[in-house]
């Protein structure tokens, strides 16, 4: 089972995103800051990344800049933001996401780049 | 057993405190190339009450942390209307660390941040807005659930009411229930909304 973590700090917006991916199948957990995101990182790889752009302590930026430093297996990040300026958009591809998504996010959306992302048939 | 408060016993050390000690000597230390001149100057502002001014101006461009930290310490301790209008001012800033610095201090603040939260709540900018709903999420103030109310009511931006509704289901009480209800209509075809307020709904009866 594909491991994904999800990266925000909105309490609701992570039992929003483990609700849709735990019934797409997906092993989910779960971080509230970037630190708390690279120590699971480090401690348990995963598959894909789901993060937030704003957090406290180290941000979505932040975190995709250091992760992609990191010593583990390289793997799909995606940037979800309440942002839709191309800029902000391109600060996130900068800093290591394949994929960006506007808050709040739809369902099918996320599935499919999840689908995309991965390339596996994994859903 | 009474509270003794204790005092630093270690002496201040000469380096520390190289400058006179008057406002306007400090203010000056505030742009003192030495970070720990710097610290100093901030930390000992907080005795001058016209410094606030200085203090965010300083808070802007200061690159080294732990003289940060102690400006917006000072300046939570001064707490003045410049305080909080330079802070107001740093919420548009494209630094996020001193857009989250400056919502920390405000939420510290709540009796000097409470006659402009309505002005913030307003404000043409979507982002100063979400700003200002996430600086209610820990400003202790009877208002805060009434203002969040008024947001997911009128205002317009989805993400606005999204952080507004983040926020009622933690405070949310029975007077919230309706307004809740006309928001899940008003974006019937959002997802996260159904699921939020659902959940809202489901805590509010509880209690």
């Amino acid at each position: 089972m594909k491991r994904i973590l999800i990266v925000d700090d909105a309490a609701t917006v992570r039992m929003f995103h483990r609700s849709i991916l735990e019934n797409a199948g997906f092993e989910v957990d779960e971080a509230i800051n970037g630190v708390e995101a690279l120590e699971k990182t480090l401690q348990n790889p995963f598959d894909l990344y789901l993060v937030d752009v704003n957090m406290p302590k180290l941000d979505g930026y932040g975190f995709l800049r250091q992760l992609r430093e990191l010593p583990v297996p390289q793997v799909p990040a995606i940037m979800i933001s309440t942002e839709a300026e191309a800029n902000d958009v391109q600060l996130a591809f900068t800093a290591g996401a394949n994929a960006y998504l506007i808050k709040p996010t739809k369902p099918d959306l996320l599935l499919q780049q999840i689908q995309l992302l991965l390339g596996d048939g994994s859903i | 057993m009474p509270f003794i408060k204790k005092h630093d016993q270690q002496p201040v050390k000469n380096d520390e405190r190289t400058q006179e000690r008057d406002c306007e000597s400090l203010v000056l230390s505030l742009d003192n190339p030495d970070p720990v001149a710097r610290r100093w100057a901030a930390r000992d502002l907080v005795e001058c009450p016209d410094a606030s001014a200085k203090l965010v101006e300083r808070l802007r461009v200061e690159q080294d942390m732990s003289v940060r930290a102690v400006i917006l310490s000072s300046l939570t301790c001064l707490g003045d209307h410049t305080a909080v209008a330079g802070l107001v001012d740093c919420l548009r800033s494209e630094d996020a660390a001193l857009r989250n610095e400056s919502i920390e201090v405000m939420k510290q603040l709540p009796d000097e941040v409470a006659p402009i939260m309505r002005e913030l709540l307003h404000d043409t900018n979507d982002d100063v807005r979400i700003f200002a709903v996430n600086i209610l999420e820990s400003l202790c103030h009877p208002d805060v659930e009434s203002w969040l109310l008024e947001v997911i009511e009128n205002d317009p931006q989805i993400n606005v009411c999204a952080a507004a509704l983040d926020l009622l289901l933690e405070v949310g009480s029975k007077a919230a229930e309706q307004p809740l209800k006309r928001l899940q209509l008003r974006f019937a075809d959002e997802a996260y909304f159904q699921f939020a307020i659902n959940l809202a709904l489901r805590r509010i009866a509880e209690d």
